[in-house]
């Protein structure tokens, strides 16, 4: 791999590896508050279950991928990156600005046991069955967004493969932290990771789209850096121009 | 099914989280595409549009939100 090449392989795994630790953390949560209230085993067969469907649909979509124009890829994943990058850049400054109140680890973790625990009340019988489901739903899902976003950072230059190996880290990461601590990842700085990951992919966006539309960017993907760097200001400007005091925003 | 409709319901999030701001993008790649094939813009103009326009729907739409909080 060349030095320019670098220039956006070292973006797409950074962005890979790191909106995967969001989500990783967020399924984690979930698994763990199943796994409190129900044991290991329908934790366990719920996430498998979902990693399952998650590789079904990899092998299932990921072919059709080649067969697409890269153009055509460019510009689609471009403005989906947009609509996706764009949106995490927006409520993590609103967050960061105290307009919306921080994702929080324990609460979701609490929120869980008790929907876990309530619905455990009203069908006793199946509690292992709905606490099992609910693992393979929070892997799923945010299994599906780790997918959109490797395939979104890693398609446009054939490197799905580095971004994928990005997630991969991402996932053992999180699993070996949180074997370890045993309990919601409440310390992991999730709203800094989801700025930077926005601004990650709101740069890629604009980077993929321009490409998709014909345009030659100057210095070539160097211009992806420099898009980094004017949404990352942009981003931060903002979120000081819209702080509010900490006691309004809670 | 609700599963199923859950897994949509998720999917169109994650790219409709602020409908404002989505309606804005869609809006601004079609203009820029507009602006470099009718219109005959040099690739740059359209590319500093793309990037320009970017900027303000963020700063726009993130206003708007933090105005009706």
């Amino acid at each position: 791999m060349d030095g320019m090449t670098w220039t956006v392989a070292a973006p797409a795994v950074g962005a890979a590896f790191t909106a995967s630790v969001v989500e990783v953390v967020e399924a984690f949560t979930i698994v763990l508050a199943v796994a409190t209230l129900r044991g290991w085993r329908p934790a366990v067969a719920g996430t498998a279950a979902a990693l399952a469907v998650l590789a079904l649909l990899v092998v299932i979509l990921g072919p059709l991928l080649g067969r697409v124009p890269l153009e055509a890829l460019q510009l689609v994943i471009g403005v989906l990156l947009l609509l996706f990058g764009m949106g995490w850049l927006r409520k993590a400054v609103l967050r960061s600005a105290g307009v919306l109140a921080l994702h929080d680890e324990e609460a979701a973790f609490a929120a869980e046991t008790k929907a876990l625990t309530e619905e455990g009340r009203k069908n006793p019988a199946s509690l292992d069955w709905i606490a099992g489901l609910g693992a393979f739903k929070a892997v799923l899902l945010e299994g599906l967004e780790v997918i959109f976003i490797v395939i979104a950072v890693g398609a446009g230059r054939g490197m799905l493969g580095a971004a994928a190996l990005g997630a991969a880290a991402a996932c053992a990461a999180v699993l070996m932290v949180g074997a370890i601590v045993h309990k919601p990842l409440s310390k992991v700085p999730e709203n800094t990771l989801k700025f930077g990951v926005g601004v990650m992919l709101s740069s890629f966006g604009v980077f993929w789209t321009g490409e998709g539309l014909g345009i030659e960017w100057p210095g070539a993907d160097l211009a992806l850096l420099v898009f980094a760097v004017v949404f990352l200001v942009a981003g931060a400007g903002l979120a000081t121009l819209l702080r509010r005091p900490a006691a309004e925003a809670a | 099914m609700d599963i199923l409709k859950e897994v949509v319901s998720e999917l169109v999030k994650m790219f409709v989280a602020d409908a404002r701001l989505s309606v804005a993008v869609l809006v601004l790649v079609g203009a820029v595409a507009l602006l470099l094939d009718v219109g005959h813009a040099a690739p740059l103009v359209g590319g500093a549009v793309l990037l320009g326009g970017c900027l303000v729907i963020l700063a726009a739409v993130t206003a708007a939100t933090a105005r009706k909080r």
